[in-house]
This record gives structure tokens, sequence and C-alpha cells, in this order.
């Protein structure tokens, strides 16, 4: 355990982010990168980049409070440190997320009651009962919701918005692409220390796997959300043409043109993708998977 | 310079807060003296020549050290759920990544002085007193009273920190002493960031400064009760150890927390 724990340890964090992927960005992006003009002066593109950008920062800022909530409940000090990096990394997010909404225009006395507009119930939901479990000082179901279930899904996710904001907005993707850095290790983390923890306790394994129902649920009714809400690429298309911006190669991301997909499709492949990938981690620290249920 | 080129001094109040408690902020300070160090030093640093009994004492004062870091990081961390705004809870992530560096750092040098089981070691030999301040910090974070929990953590455990640390620097073998002088550079904000919430909500409220006096009065006898353990074990003359616990007492009242 020790071992594994070394290499998540604050002098290879300090290495790898602060002094190695972070440095010389500012908000998460390089110097002078801005929103593309379209963004900011299209209505529909201008709401549904709000509208994105506010289910991270939610998104954020309950990882924020369960990781920092998560350090008094760590079972050894490695673990506490660990987590301390992964809170400051929760944070940085927390930070580059809202300063994006500033830069789409959103005003500082304005903020919370845009996030209240915009958010997702079902984002709302899985918050409040990942904080819950937090509360109650549970660590394995802390880790299980924060480091599996949340970033594990929410990783394919950020990476989705990565590859269709490459070449159409490099801000957005510099930022995004620093944040899924930051995410791998704490994916990897919640691996490596739920399953030796599962492995320790094997009477957590029940628990564990109602929880995992349970928390799904609402991660996967969040994307399907956004799907629908977004306009959809005709739209976008005619946006675009009538706004006189030449469309750029579309990018592509687990064989779908991102630009050119239905929303069906894009929530077809993310599900996939997600549950594929999921099963996966699940399998990694012993715990079978469970189809949501809507509770 | 801020944000843009702007400079520090030109900037709003608010707008000048709001900067310096961001991971932006955090990142081009540390960004300055960690660059190149490694658990806390320079990799060249070299490892001095301790006799026994000398290599014996500075582990039990380490020891003490990653208990008040442990105190430390676990309350910074429990102060971000009741902080009560988003650049707060920002600036007390960069300050619970700063605690767990302490206590990464001052547990590797155990590690180097050949401690093979460092949190067998550090509960072994750390002050009951430091213990027991911990226990009443958590109590305060846990409890949701931010003010006493700042103050507690902010204010109470960093000037404690910062005077014995300060000392020791002076004295230390090369590499401690590399170590020690870049947390005292972390805990120059930690101080300052306290100082500042607990400054505005101290103006003309009366009530609040009468109930932190309270809880220094509580806190206190832990601290200086700590002191004297601690620099007993390890054969601190007398008049040295006074000469400390009044350093931590100037630096809490220079802090306006007579």
């Amino acid at each position: 355990m020790t071992d594994f724990l070394k290499g998540y340890d604050i002098q290879y964090w300090l290495e790898s982010a602060p002094q190695g992927y972070l440095e010389g960005t500012e908000y998460g992006h390089q110097p002078g990168e801005q929103e593309p003009p379209v963004v900011l002066q299209n209505e529909v593109l201008h709401e549904q980049a709000i509208r994105s950008t506010v289910q991270l920062v939610l998104g954020e800022r309950c990882a924020l409070a369960a990781s920092s909530g998560l350090i008094n409940a760590a079972p050894d000090e490695a673990s506490k440190r660990f987590l301390a990096t992964q809170t400051l990394d929760e944070a940085r997010h927390v930070e580059v997320f809202t300063h994006r909404l500033h830069d789409l225009g959103v005003k500082k006395s304005e903020l919370e009651s845009t996030l209240k507009e915009y958010g997702n119930p079902n984002l709302v939901k899985f918050a409040e009962l990942l904080l819950e479990k937090v509360d109650k000082k549970d660590f394995v179901a802390g880790v299980v919701g924060q480091n599996v279930i949340l970033e594990g899904m929410a990783f394919r996710v950020f990476e989705m918005l990565h590859a269709a904001n490459e070449s159409a907005n490099p801000k957005f993707a510099h930022i995004l692409s620093g944040t899924i850095a930051d995410e791998r290790r704490h994916v990897g983390f919640g691996e490596n220390r739920i399953g030796s923890l599962v492995r320790e306790n094997p009477d957590r394994k029940p628990d564990i796997e109602r929880l995992q129902k349970e928390m799904s649920y609402y991660m996967l009714a969040t994307f399907g959300d956004a799907f629908r809400q977004g306009p959809s690429p005709e739209e976008v298309d005619q946006i675009l043409e009538k706004e006189g911006v030449k469309r750029e190669k579309p990018g592509e991301w687990q064989g779908v043109k991102l630009g050119q997909a239905t929303p069906e499709e894009l929530e077809g492949v993310l599900g996939d993708t997600i549950l594929k990938e999921f099963k996966l981690r699940l399998g990694r620290i012993g715990i079978e998977y469970q189809t949501p249920i809507q509770p | 310079m801020a944000e843009g080129g702007a400079d520090l001094h030109q900037m709003d109040p608010e707008a000048f807060r709001e900067h310096v408690r961001s991971f932006q902020f955090w990142l081009d300070a540390v960004e300055g003296y960690l660059e190149g160090t490694e658990y806390g030093h320079q990799p060249d640093t070299p490892e001095a020549i301790l006799e026994p009994l000398e290599r014996d004492r500075l582990i039990t004062v380490l020891c003490n050290y990653c208990m008040g870091e442990t105190a430390a990081l676990e309350g910074a961390g429990g102060l971000i759920a009741i902080a009560p705004n988003r650049a707060t809870k920002v600036f007390l992530a960069t300050q619970t990544v700063d605690e767990g560096r302490h206590l990464e750092v001052l547990v590797h040098r155990l590690r180097e002085l050949g401690v093979a089981e460092p949190e067998l070691e550090i509960d072994r030999r750390a002050s009951p007193k430091l213990k027991s301040f911990k226990i009443r910090l958590h109590e305060f974070v846990h409890g949701r009273d931010w003010e006493a929990a700042l103050f507690a953590q902010n204010v109470i455990l960093e000037a404690m920190e910062f005077a014995v640390f300060h000392r020791h620097a002076r004295t230390a073998d090369p590499r401690t002493r590399e170590i020690l002088e870049g947390i005292i550079k972390d805990e120059r904000r930690h101080i300052g960031f306290g100082e500042n919430e607990l400054g505005r909500r101290l103006r003309g409220n009366g009530d609040v400064r009468e109930r932190l006096r309270e809880v220094r009065r509580e806190l206190d006898p832990l601290v200086l009760g700590c002191f004297e353990e601690t620099l007993a074990s390890v054969g601190t003359p007398s008049d040295e150890r006074v000469d400390l616990s009044r350093s931590y007492v100037q630096a809490v009242e220079r802090l306006g927390f007579a």
C-alpha cells in the first residue's frame, strides 16, 4: 500500500502539475487566449457555453467539498496527503471554470443565481448523496462516490468536450486538458486505494454496490440532459454560416465526428464508453456493476 | 503582478483580496521557492553528521512538528466546508496542500534520519499537550465555529509553529534548515490570511473579540505546555524555553490578539 501511495505524494504532484503541465498557464489556459467571438455574440451558443460550464462548476464544487471532507476520514497519513493535493486540484477547477463563466459575461453578483438557474437537478442530487457520505466520515463510500463514480464518469465527458473544442475553442480545450490530467491521477488513486480497502473489508462490497447503483443513475441522467438541452449539429451549422464563421474540421472522438453527430448518437457513444470503462474500473476494485435504477 | 499585468497596488480592495486567495497567486508564489527542491531541500544539500543523542533529540522535535502539521492539515481541510465564500475555500485548499507538503517533507526527513515507521514514532513521541490542542481544534472545526476554528488554526497554531521553526532554523543542520525555511514562507501566507479575515470580523465587534480572548485563554496553556514538554525532552535550557514562549506570545499579540 505504501509503495503505490509513493506515486501519489506531494513531491510527485508538485513536479507533474504546478511545475509541469500548469507552468505558465493563467487560469488553466495559455496567457492571452480568449473565447471565440461567436461564442460571446451568438445567443444560442453563448447560453450553451454558460449552461455546460455551470455543470462543471457545480461538479467541481461538490468534488472540492468531498475531497477536503475526506481528509479527516482517511485511515492513513499518506492518503490524507494525497487528498490534500486533490483538494487543491478541485479548488483550481472551481476557480478556472468560474473564471470562464466571468469571461462569458456572468457578473460576480450574478454567479450564484446563474448556477441555480442552469444547474442540473440530477447533478445537485448526486452531490447531496455524496456529501451525506462524506459528512458521516465514510471514507470508502466517499472515495467510491468521488474518485470512482463522479471522476471516473466525468473523465470521459471532459475528453469528449476537449476533442470537440480543440480547434474551435483552444482556450477552453486547454482548460480541459489540465483538468483531465488531474482527474487521471484522482481516478488512479481511487481505484488503487479502494481496491486494497475492499480486499481488506469484503463485507463492504454489497454496500458499495448499492451505492454505485444509486449514484450512477444521477450521473447518467445528468449527461443525458446535457445532450438533450444543447443545440443540434444542424443548428450549430446554421449559426456558424449566419455568423460567417468557417467550420473547422470536426473533432473526432471514439470514431464519431463530434460536429456532425446527433445528440442521440453522442449520448449513445458516451454512454457506451462510460459504462464500458466504468465496469472495468469497478471490476478492478472487486465490485460488480449494478444497473442503475430510477429512484 | 496581478492578472493581466495590473499592479497589485492599483487593484480595488475586494479584487485584491480575491486575487491573493486564488490558486493562481499560490502557484506564482511557490514556483519561486519550491522549484528544484526534493522533499523540501535541494537535492545536493549534504547530510550532517549527528551524534546519537543529537539525532534522537532531532527526531523527537520533528515528531512534534509532524503532529502539529497533521492537526493543521486536518484543520485546514475541515475549514473548507464552513468557509463563507468561494475565494476563501480556494485559499484554504492552497493551505491544505501546504500543510500536507509540510507533513510530507518532515516525515521524509524522519526517514532520512533512519526512522523506519514514522507514523508510530510520531504517535509515541509527540507531546500530549499538542495532541489535546489537535482535538480541541477539530472540535471547533466540526462544531462549524468559523471564527474560533480559524483563530485556533491560523493564528494560535501558525504563530506557535512560526516562533518554533524560526528559532530552530537558526541552529538546525543544513537539510532541516532548508525544510524549515520553506515551511516558514508558506506560513507567512497563512498567518496573513487569518489576520485579514479575522481582522475584518473583529472590527467593531466586541463580542467576537471577547470570545476569541476566551479561546486564547483556553489554548495558551496547551501551547505553552507543549513548548515546555518538547523543549525539556530535548534538553533546551530553561531560559531559552521562556524566550521561545515569549516569542509566541509576542507573535499572537502582534496580530492584534492581546
